[in-house]
């Protein structure tokens, strides 16, 4: 069974990753490095347990192009989201036994290096995906 | 022999064993599967029965017999003359033996012609040339370039059902043709290059086993074709920018920037190595672009300092560059160079004339560029908001961090 894995984040948040001057909380090279090192090895164990299907981490918010029907006509528009919005920020698709073992998948990304305040912050979801039409067929 | 050593000596034959089967017998597809299923069985039984005497003309044999083994599978299944008709057409019985020596080279660079054929898109030509001709798996081509294994699967077999349909036969391109398909081929073991050494997303700055891969592939097709000065100006630029490669992140995985590197942590074998090789390639005929990008990377390399660098011989190494070739990531790096050399206004005034390419208009490099020119000038505001534009522009985190972090310190200690 296929879950998804989604964690949030708002372009305030991605300012302060990105180090921008007036960052709250800061993060530090260290802190930074810290994350990367964790989710480096957590993608690696999940690689080599054979669970993980594919995942992603996406560009900030503020790069975001929304399409919406205009009086019949599809418009584009810039980013539309509110500076502390969270959106959609990365994914991981799991493929493993259980709904509960997905939850300790992500679960663990709890223990994610990051300055005070950012941690307490964070959520993360997982969502079963609905199987293929051919599979339910079965 | 140790297993490293086996499987290097593998990787090696790889592509000639691939190319003896395909030119024999024809069917890329089932030709590949057959020589996979030699190579492991080369891989279990080498180690405990020892090498034999000619490897490769083992390995053919092995591949060749599971290829009629697949083929004959296909044959009963179908139960149709027509299939028996298509793989023994005469001009197919006409081959030369499939063990003949003297066309070991011509078959890899046959083959490397075949993945990189122009009626195949980029990102096609670059998963086939690293799954045929380098040897690796399905799962590693897709791992490297971050997609699906699905994805890649169905991509590399969309490009062999192409190359199929199009008829393209296996052999050398007429003479007219050579030099075009093999730009095509220096193309792409470029971009499986440079996505090596800078990936465009995530945290992560490179992947350096697709930097190494590509240079892998540069040295074998340098090793087949000598006396090509492109061969050897790409594979010379490739290996004089890897050398840079241990000194261009710090230890927290920042980036910095080329004159603040520590030149010490430089690979100094790499540098004297494709120092030599565009050396002796220049004088020799033709000067091409990956020869002209060697010998400014060379400059770079050789030089103790930023401070030292000889930047009037690279800014005339980028003029005639941009003569070649109208790219507007030339012209950004040609404008550093007349900044080095004769003022940081004589630069800005070269990057007025850019801002109107429209080719650049969402890249971050332009304002990234603008922003350490007018530092040197001294202007401390208009850099700042340079780099904060950049960093705006910028989509990957440790970039981004890295041009904050300029901005910041121009706010610090005014």
């Amino acid at each position: 069974m296929k879950y998804m894995i989604l964690t949030y984040a708002s372009q305030q948040d991605y300012d302060n990753m990105a180090g921008t001057a007036t960052a709250t909380p800061d993060w530090s090279a260290e802190d930074f490095a810290a994350m990367g090192a964790f989710m480096e090895s957590f993608n690696k164990d999940l690689a080599e347990s054979g669970e993980l299907v594919e995942t992603r981490g996406l560009t900030a918010p503020v790069h975001t192009r929304r399409i919406q029907l205009q009086q019949g006509v599809p418009v584009v528009t810039d980013g539309p989201y509110a500076e502390t919005s969270e959106v959609l920020a990365g994914y991981w698709i799991v493929e493993c036994d259980s709904f509960d073992r997905a939850t300790e998948i992500a679960a663990r990304l709890a223990s994610c290096p990051a300055p005070l305040g950012v941690a307490q912050a964070a959520v993360a979801d997982v969502r079963p995906i609905a199987e293929s039409r051919a599979e339910l067929d079965l | 022999m140790s297993i490293t050593e086996i499987e290097d000596l593998l990787r090696g034959l790889a592509p000639q064993v691939l190319g003896a089967i395909v030119r024999r017998y024809g069917h890329f597809d089932t030709a590949e599967d057959a020589t996979q299923e030699a190579l492991i069985a080369a891989a279990l039984q080498w180690p405990q029965d020892g090498i034999p005497d000619n490897p490769r003309a083992w390995l053919i044999t092995v591949a060749s017999r599971r290829l009629i083994d697949l083929l004959r599978r296909e044959q009963a299944r179908q139960r149709r003359e027509e299939t028996v008709a298509q793989w023994t057409l005469p001009d197919q019985r006409l081959a030369p033996a499939a063990d003949r020596l003297v066309a070991e080279a011509d078959d890899t660079l046959i083959l490397l012609f075949m993945c990189c054929h122009p009626s195949l898109s980029p990102a096609s030509q670059i998963a086939l040339t690293l799954r045929a001709v380098g040897g690796l798996t399905t799962a590693e081509v897709a791992r490297a370039f971050l997609v699906p294994e699905e994805t890649m699967t169905r991509r590399i077999s969309r490009a062999k059902q192409r190359i199929k349909e199009s008829g393209i036969p296996f052999r050398m391109p007429p003479d007219g043709e050579r030099a075009h398909r093999l730009g095509a081929v220096l193309h792409v073991l470029y971009l499986i290059f440079t996505e090596g050494y800078a990936s465009t997303a995530g945290p992560s700055l490179y992947r350096t086993e697709l930097a190494a891969e590509a240079i892998r592939l540069a040295r074998m097709v340098h090793r087949l074709l000598p006396e090509d000065g492109e061969v050897t100006g790409l594979l010379a630029l490739m290996l004089l920018t890897d050398a840079r490669r241990p000194a261009r992140a710090g230890p927290q995985g920042e980036l910095i920037p080329l004159a603040e590197q520590d030149r010490s942590l430089w690979n100094a074998a790499s540098i004297a190595e494709g120092v030599a090789l565009i050396t002796d390639a220049l004088p020799k005929g033709a000067t091409g672009p990956y020869q002209l990008q060697a010998a400014i990377a060379a400059l770079h390399d050789e030089a103790p300092s930023a401070e030292t660098t000889d930047w009037p011989q690279i800014v005339t190494l980028y003029a005639l560059l941009l003569r070649i070739a109208d790219n507007p990531v030339v012209a950004l790096n040609h404008a550093v160079a007349v900044a080095m050399a004769r003022g940081a206004q004589a630069g800005l005034a070269l990057l007025d004339t850019l801002q109107a390419d429209d080719r650049l208009a969402d890249d971050h490099r332009l304002p990234a560029v603008r922003a350490h020119l007018l530092e040197m000038t001294g202007d401390r505001a208009g850099a700042r908001d340079a780099y904060q534009a950049a960093a705006r522009c910028a989509t990957n985190l440790a970039q981004q961090r890295y041009l904050h972090a300029r901005a910041a310190r121009l706010i610090d200690d005014p």
